[in-house]
């Protein structure tokens, strides 16, 4: 088997129109891995110089009050990754501006496909568009015709009576395609890998070395099956419009319709509806705003009986930082409860969606590709999580401030120094572990795996059975 | 002529019998019903949203209207509101700037996943608000993209093109019978092309004839013949262009695999390769803004202004609105403290409006590298050209701005003369409050 693989890469090797082409191919793969980098490091400067824009004018506030700060609030703006230089996922679709302030938890706005005319439905020319749409084809032009034409000038039989089984035949054939496959996989990956390797971390180690074991198994799916295609179909063309067919079906059909479909099932609410469920239950708590509602008066009463005073000017506290604090934790739940629920929706969409790696390996490979490379769904929830989490230790500290700052309840002019508000931190986002994004994943791996499997059963079975003419 | 019917004729039977071509015509079909389907039911969607907030808002007038018969300034658990006052009136009067969905829609669902087509406007709106974000949809399905009828056209017709085509005459030559066609004393060029008028005639029919369809159902036949027309044309146009090009490959083909390998090259070079070139070129170039123009104009600056003495607000509202100088509060030596606070939106929408102006023009400029790359990036053209024509392109949306634009500056200079000439509203101001909002959508 070892011989027939070496004969064959050879072989490949010796057309010389394949090597003009996989030079081109080496040559674009290294421009795009490059281009990819360039963007990536571009957008990085100018979220960082956003990022500090707005700490910067944060940093600035002087004899503010608290409450007063809390409506004037922050931005976050959305991070990219080194990582999804590879495979840009979701980031163009997603919005990357997100306001943080008191009485409310806003949703990421100002998406770059927003900002322009539509181009591309598949993607910007990233190596994820040539790894996942191009490579693949490529190995089907090369894998189609690898037994039939072998079959047709009568050379499967040569080899056969030498005393290869057509089983190492097929397998090998679909072996040294598949190595073509991976070489320029690892152009890529080492592309990557050189171009931003101040970036690189463990974590990031871990996340190319699973990137390209997907990229290979898929590779391994494609080949394997497009030879077995070639070893059992009549014809060069009948091998080579089956391989087509499925390569349409997995990588332009099946997404976009299992996707609608997914969307179907699991309906989100439409933008009016989630706004106003929001606001009636909003509506039914503590506000703020509004001394004389009448949760503020309940609240009220248990703080004069917790402080046991029994007015608000005995209070050794303001309670106007204590009612809004209070109605902020109102909001909190409510904020909880609705972007809990879609967020629940889009996680049953996204199980419902890994299902059709069933019958379709590309959506494992896109999903895990997106999900490696840091722009996913899962890793945008995270974002929006942590931006979250960071508003509301934000507005608490601004609260506690106008509560338990030295002032009374009703001074309105209670303000707070700029070294006060110097001394809340920044928003920092962290990007979360493969090791915790991984889980949500095992679905994927599980099919791609399981596909890997069944195909080389399938073909180890049945390639006896071929006829050799 | 005669002897080109006998050519189609023996093509149809050559279908006929081809399984795989019959299948793949059927699932074509499908999904063009699929797309054309999701289409509509969009349509349907935005139009049931439109009309239940144009209820919510029939709900908000009575409700107000009440009010003043009932002689009360406002709701009773919230004392301070009086909507005699221009400012608490003009709040309660419903401004919803829609983009009405066009019924074209079902052809092309373009970038309306992608935009907000309804938006609450209130005199300190800016056409950048958070609330005219696209609805909620997963964000990975709309990566993926929708299977709708365009998508159907731009990138599964080519397909289904070269399913159907990619062995006509390259079937000859892998068996060897070609030059049997040439003994016949058959032209091959025209032999070809009565082989290709016949899928293009079967495709075309069968376009055409479920685009009839669907605008029956939603009245674009009726409502936007011209624009139906022109779309089917395009239809023609585009599928022309893919059957040129594949003739030449098959009258130059040597076979049926190297004609199918050439032709699924072309489209994805055509498809993917450029279209993703273009995009991440125009992304190189203009990389995604973080809008930080806008964001401070809408905080910084505005909250600069909230801090200004009244004196200093009054006048810079006198330069932007000479005519505020000729009604009672202008023509007032002591101003109102409450009139200029309620005033400062006619500062901050200019600011807003500058802001909102340098982001669209570099919106444009992104647009303009796109729009250059069409004479090599045909799919893409073909692409926004159809969205346009269902108003579901960057422009449209653009339209809609402007229309939000528009609406937001009525309301301030409303807002504005009616608080500097002190009006007192009553029902009938306030209905035609209403009336003069509700219009602008109908411009």
């Amino acid at each position: 088997m070892k011989q027939i693989i070496i004969n064959e890469l050879k072989m490949l090797f010796r057309v010389r129109v394949l090597v003009y082409l996989t030079a081109l191919f080496i040559i674009t793969l290294i421009m795009v891995t490059w281009s990819g980098s360039a963007q990536t490091s571009q957008q990085q400067q100018q979220q960082q110089a956003a990022g500090e824009h707005v700490r910067e004018q944060w940093e600035s506030i002087d004899n503010m009050n608290p409450h007063s700060a809390a409506h004037y609030g922050s931005y976050v703006f959305k991070p990219v990754t080194s990582l999804s230089s590879i495979d840009e996922g979701i980031n163009s679709i997603t919005g990357n501006v997100l306001r943080l302030e008191g009485h409310m938890q806003n949703e990421i706005i100002y998406s770059e496909a927003s900002q322009t005319l539509s181009v591309s439905k598949f993607g910007k020319l990233k190596p994820s568009l040539l790894l996942q749409y191009i490579i693949p084809l490529l190995l089907i032009f090369l894998a189609f015709a690898s037994v039939s034409s072998e079959k047709e000038t009568g050379r499967l039989k040569l080899l056969v009576l030498q005393g290869a089984s057509l089983r190492s035949v097929i397998f090998s054939k679909a072996i040294s395609v598949w190595m073509y496959g991976l070489l320029l996989l690892a152009v890529t990956v080492a592309g990557q890998m050189i171009i931003n390797s101040q970036g690189i971390g463990k974590d990031s180690l871990i996340r190319i070395t699973l990137l390209s074991l997907v990229y290979s198994a898929y590779y391994y799916i494609i080949t394997l099956l497009s030879t077995w295609f070639s070893a059992r179909l009549k014809t060069n063309t009948a091998s080579l419009s089956s391989m087509l067919g499925l390569w349409l079906l997995w990588t332009i059909f099946l997404p976009r319709i299992w996707g609608n479909t997914t969307d179907k099932l699991y309906p989100l609410p439409s933008r009016q509806n989630f706004t106003a469920a929001m606001q009636e239950d909003r509506s039914q708590g503590l506000d703020g705003h509004n001394p004389s509602d009448k949760r503020s008066e309940e609240f009220k009463q248990q703080t004069l009986a917790k402080y046991k005073v029994t007015s608000l000017q005995d209070l050794p506290v303001n309670f106007d930082g204590l009612r809004m604090q209070a109605d902020e934790e109102y909001g909190n739940a409510v904020w909880d409860k609705h972007f809990g629920n879609n967020y629940g929706l889009l996680q049953k969409q996204k199980k419902f969606y890994q299902l059709s790696g069933i019958i379709n390996p590309f959506a494992s490979l896109q999903s895990t590709g997106m999900a490696l490379s840091g722009s996913d769904m899962h890793h945008h929830l995270d974002f929006l999580q942590q931006a979250e989490n960071y508003r509301r230790t934000l507005i608490k500290t601004l609260n506690d401030q106008h509560a338990f700052g030295g002032s009374k309840t009703g001074e309105r002019a209670q303000k707070e120094n700029n070294q006060f508000y110097r001394s809340i931190s920044q928003f920092e986002y962290k990007m979360p572990s493969w090791k915790l994004i991984s889980i949500h994943y095992v679905t994927d791996f599980l099919l791609l795996a399981i596909w890997v499997l069944a195909i080389t059963i399938i073909v180890f079975t049945t390639s006896k059975k071929i006829k050799l003419a | 002529m005669k002897h080109l019917i006998t050519i189609m004729q023996n093509e149809f039977r050559h279908f006929a019998r081809s399984t795989f071509k019959i299948i793949s015509l059927f699932l074509f079909i499908v999904a063009a019903i699929y797309g054309l389907q999701n289409g509509y039911t969009l349509l349907k969607k935005q139009k049931e949203e439109i009309e239940s907030i144009k209820n919510k808002n029939k709900l908000t007038i009575n409700e107000v209207t009440v009010w003043y018969d009932a002689g009360k300034k406002g709701p009773d658990d919230k004392p301070w509101i009086d909507v005699t006052t221009p400012v608490r009136a003009i709040w309660y009067a419903p401004a919803v700037a829609f983009k009405e969905p066009s019924e074209l829609i079902p052809f092309s669902i373009g970038q309306a996943e992608q935009y907000g087509y309804y938006k609450q406007v209130t005199n300190r709106s800016s056409t950048m608000d958070a609330d005219l974000a696209e609805e909620i949809a997963n964000p990975e399905r709309l990566m993926t993209g929708t299977l709708d009828f365009s998508f159907a056209i731009l990138y599964l017709l080519p397909v289904l093109s070269i399913i159907l085509l990619f062995n006509i005459g390259g079937l000859e030559k892998d068996l060897s019978f070609n030059k049997l066609i040439e003994i016949n004393n058959i032209n091959n060029k025209k032999w070809l092309l009565a082989r290709f008028g016949f899928y293009f005639f079967l495709l075309i029919s069968l376009i055409i004839l479920l685009m009839f369809t669907y605008a029956l159902l939603t009245g674009a036949l009726t409502e936007l013949a011209g624009n139906f027309i022109r779309f089917c044309m395009l239809i023609v146009f585009y599928t022309a262009l893919w059957f040129g090009a594949f003739y030449f490959i098959n009258l130059k083909g040597k076979g049926s695999a190297g004609q199918a390998i050439k032709m699924v090259s072309l489209w994805i070079i055509l498809c993917i390769v450029i279209p993703g070139t273009v995009h991440q070129l125009v992304t190189l170039k203009y990389p995604a803004s973080y809008m930080t123009d806008f964001l401070d104009a809408s905080r910084e600056e505005t909250y600069k202004i909230y801090d200004l003495p009244s004196d200093n607000i009054a006048q810079q509202l006198l330069t932007i609105y000479p005519q505020l100088a000729h009604t009672q509060h202008g023509k007032d030596t002591l101003k109102n403290e409450l009139i200029i606070g309620n005033s400062t939106s006619g500062i901050t929408n200019q600011l807003m409006k500058n802001a909102v102006k340098k982001i669209e023009n570099i919106n444009e400029n992104k647009n303009n590298f796109i729009r250059n790359s069409y004479f090599f990036n045909p799919v893409s053209w073909f692409q926004n050209k159809m969205n346009s024509l269902s108003e579901t392109d960057y422009d449209a949306y653009y339209r809609y701005r402007q229309t939000i634009q528009q609406m937001i500056d009525q309301k301030v200079e409303i807002q504005l003369m009616d608080s500097w000439n002190k009006v007192k509203v009553d029902k009938e101001r306030f209905l035609r409050y209403v009336d003069t909002f509700s219009n602008i959508n109908k411009k």
